[in-house]
């Protein structure tokens, strides 16, 4: 049994295994072995010059990566918590995601760390960056829910040619485990997961907020609704056609994500049901989503500002009888 | 690796020092002794100009003027320690490349064939063609807008840079990106820039990390200008070559304006090299309009990256002779400065010394001039032909596909000082909860 920090362990020391290529940058993921020790031991095994340690410079690690990456090096950086991404903003959608476009520089490279909520970690730990990056052409944007896709995505992006945004969901590290296959496997980017088989209603959703419906979907059973979870797995390219087959099946369905609403990646995936299957459905779709506030500190407001299994419940049963 | 760039250059320069005691040229350490700033900064300036940039009333106008003398007639260049004749008139022959390329463009600007604005290096060509001739073929270079003429050092042609500008099918970036925002990885190792300041800087400490890890110290040459420097990226991106012992050389433009902004408002110190001392790296002060001066400091510091002792910084201290770019008249610019610089315009001194030094006749100086004209006469044709890009293409290439091969550049990963080992099992790994 793998937690969801294990499997990404696991796939990172795998891939620095497997290919020369691949090395680790960022703040204190030597000998510390990272915040959350998701680079634990390595530094012993692989060394400094492939673990290496940095100054407290968001914007330099993304950049040393991407030049790195220009060499033929597969550099995997990380952020001790993905809220300091926006220290990087700029290298991340100017610097990095056109360089392919603007002058056939590929951008081999994975930006990781830890996102999300639900720990207390107030309004500069816990932020759920994800859609500012799938904004922006040329970037892909993973948000993995289960330790077998936490580790099959990894891998992937670390093997895929371009600049993947890997948010790895804090609360899910050692609280979610499983069996992973022994042998080498990766998960393709841009493909979602039917997390459970339901008729009645969807929920498209991802990363922790898949366990909060999968709770509320326990609840409903027992009254026979059966709720549909898609999870998408990656917001950056979404798999447009699984959206479209779980509304063509259902009829109804719930948009579901940790990030706060307004400009949420619920918003896009409504659009691409209004595009793809508008006749398809029996009621008009539904958002839940975190509060547009900042994520506030104290459990009691944070967890007010999250999404909760009874938001899921009460609008899947609306849903049902509408 | 394959010899590439650039063109007809017979030599790399990546040979060390030695290589050149057979070809120096007289130059004379006690004739021209280097200086010192008051932080202990060599600067190697023939002359050190006292002067600032204030600010007055007059008739209720606010505008800026000269404070200090600038009177002074132009000191001759500094004796090259490393160039010999041959090198010397190529990188003249680079400056003129830079120069002729650039009054095209700002022809083809005004017949409106440009699309945008035109921004222009005139009064830098020297720092631009000398630093980056120092290079070797392996090492990479990261311009900034008026670093044209090192794009053309580094094998660009000037038909690149004017389709650039005209947004032709022809351009590197197939007019995906303007002007001098282009590159190629590799063949002649170049990062392409971004509007944003100091951006390339950490992108170049990051090059210089790849080759290292592949077992090549190369030299990352980059440039920013006195306004660009003020920027976190230029802090972070220096700091972490200076950190890692990266070959990042960072030559500071310091010319004076950064748009209508002087230096004086930009910074508080005298001498932007003196931030190398903050850094815990070498610094160093040259005559950005002296290409020799320029061409000796780049040369010694690409051979402190080959040795593996970390970048350098070069202030070169020059003026921006003309607007930010084509539409600004530069106004706010002081007479006395124009005046003052225009006398110390490195083509013209250059000129002057390979004449007096008689590496240059009358008769071969104009056949050079002319054959650099009738190069840019060629390329601007080419140029002018060549088509704009289909617009559909515009949808093209936003991601790499996964089935092209990323080659390394330097060979693949070369470690030094690990003890290899056996992949251990990856459950082996100390665990945690």
């Amino acid at each position: 049994m793998a937690t969801y920090v294990e499997a990404i362990r696991e796939g990172i020391w795998e891939e620095m295994e497997r290919d020369p290529a691949v090395f680790c940058i960022g703040e204190d993921i030597g000998v510390y072995g990272g915040a959350f020790k998701v680079t634990e031991g390595f530094i012993h095994h692989f060394g400094s010059e492939r673990v290496i340690d940095t100054p407290i410079a968001e914007s330099a690690i993304v950049s040393a990566a991407f030049g790195a990456s220009l060499t033929g090096m597969r550099p995997v950086a990380e952020f001790q918590f993905m809220d300091f991404i926006s220290c990087a903003h700029n290298q991340i959608i100017n610097m990095v995601a056109k360089a392919n476009y603007r002058w056939n520089a590929p951008a081999p490279l994975v930006l990781r760390g830890p996102s999300g909520g639900g720990v207390s970690g107030g309004p500069f730990h816990s932020q759920n960056p994800e859609t500012y990056y799938a904004h922006t052409p040329g970037l892909k944007v993973i948000c993995p829910a289960t330790a077998r896709d936490a580790k099959g995505l990894i891998k992937a992006a670390i093997r895929d040619n371009n600049p993947c945004l890997f948010f790895e969901h804090k609360f899910l590290y050692r609280r979610i485990k499983e069996d992973l296959p022994t042998e080498d496997f990766t998960v393709e980017i841009g493909k979602a997961r039917l997390h459970r088989d339901g008729r009645h209603v969807s929920v498209i959703t991802y990363a922790a907020m898949v366990y909060v419906a999968q709770e509320a979907a326990d609840i409903l059973a027992k009254e026979g609704i059966e709720l549909e979870i898609l999870d998408l797995r990656t917001v950056a390219p979404l798999d447009k056609e699984a959206i479209a087959n779980t509304v063509k099946k259902t009829n109804r369905v719930i948009i579901l994500h940790e990030d706060t609403k307004t400009g949420g990646i619920a918003g896009e995936i409504a659009a691409i049901i209004n595009e793809l299957a508008f006749d398809d459905l029996d009621a008009p779709i539904t958002r839940i989503a975190s509060l547009d506030t900042p994520v506030p500190f104290s459990p009691p407001l944070e967890k007010f500002f999250l999404p909760k299994v009874e938001d899921v419940v009460r609008e899947a049963r609306r849903l049902r009888s509408y | 690796m394959k010899k590439t760039i650039p063109k007809g250059k017979s030599e790399t320069k990546s040979q060390g020092a030695a290589k050149h005691a057979s070809t120096r040229n007289g130059a004379s350490r006690e004739k021209y002794p280097t200086q010192t700033n008051p932080h202990g900064i060599p600067d190697y300036r023939l002359e050190i100009p006292n002067f600032r940039t204030v600010e007055e009333w007059v008739d209720g106008q606010f505008r800026y003027k000269v404070e200090g003398d600038l009177s002074a007639e132009p000191p001759p260049l500094r004796e090259s320690k490393y160039l010999n004749k041959d090198q010397t008139i190529e990188i003249y022959r680079y400056m003129l490349l830079n120069r002729k390329m650039e009054q095209t463009l700002e022809n083809l600007f005004k017949q409106q064939k440009v699309i945008g604005g035109v921004y222009l290096g005139l009064g830098q060509e020297g720092c631009s063609c000398a630093s980056a001739y120092a290079l070797g073929e392996r090492d990479w270079i990261g311009p900034m807008i008026r670093n044209q003429g090192a794009l053309l050092v580094r094998g660009f042609k000037p038909r690149d840079v004017m389709m650039q500008y005209m947004a032709k099918s022809g351009a590197p970036t197939g007019g995906r990106d303007a002007g001098s925002h282009f590159g190629d990885v590799h063949k002649r190792h170049i990062a392409a820039p971004i509007s944003m300041l100091g951006d390339l800087i950490p992108v170049l400490s990051g090059v210089a990390l790849g080759a290292r890890l592949q077992g090549k110290n190369i030299a990352c040459l980059t440039w920013i200008g006195d306004g660009g420097q003020s920027t976190g990226p230029t802090y972070e991106g220096f700091n972490f070559a200076a950190v890692q012992k990266l070959g990042v050389i960072l030559i500071v433009e310091n010319n004076l304006w950064a748009y209508s902004t002087p230096v004086d408002r930009q910074v508080a110190c005298r001498d932007l090299a003196d931030r190398a001392i903050g850094y815990g790296v070498p610094g160093a002060i040259v005559d950005g309009t002296d290409p020799n001066q320029v061409y000796d400091v780049s040369y010694e510091a690409a051979q402190r990256a080959y040795a593996g002792e970390g970048p350098t910084l070069i202030e070169a201290k020059m003026m921006r002779m003309r607007g930010h770019a084509m539409h600004d008249a530069a106004a706010y610019v002081p007479k006395q400065y124009i005046e003052y610089w225009t006398k110390r315009d490195p083509i013209t001194r250059m000129e002057k010394y390979l004449l007096a030094k008689g590496w240059l006749t009358e008769k071969s100086s104009r056949e050079l001039i002319d054959s650099v004209q009738r190069e840019i006469d060629e390329d601007r044709e080419i140029a002018e032909a060549s088509p704009y890009p289909e617009g559909s293409t515009a949808a093209e290439r936003v991601f790499c596909d996964n089935t092209v091969e990323i080659p390394f550049l330097y060979g693949g990963l070369k470690l030094r000082n690990i003890k290899k080992q056996r992949l251990a099992a990856v459950s082996d790994v100390a665990h945690f909860r």
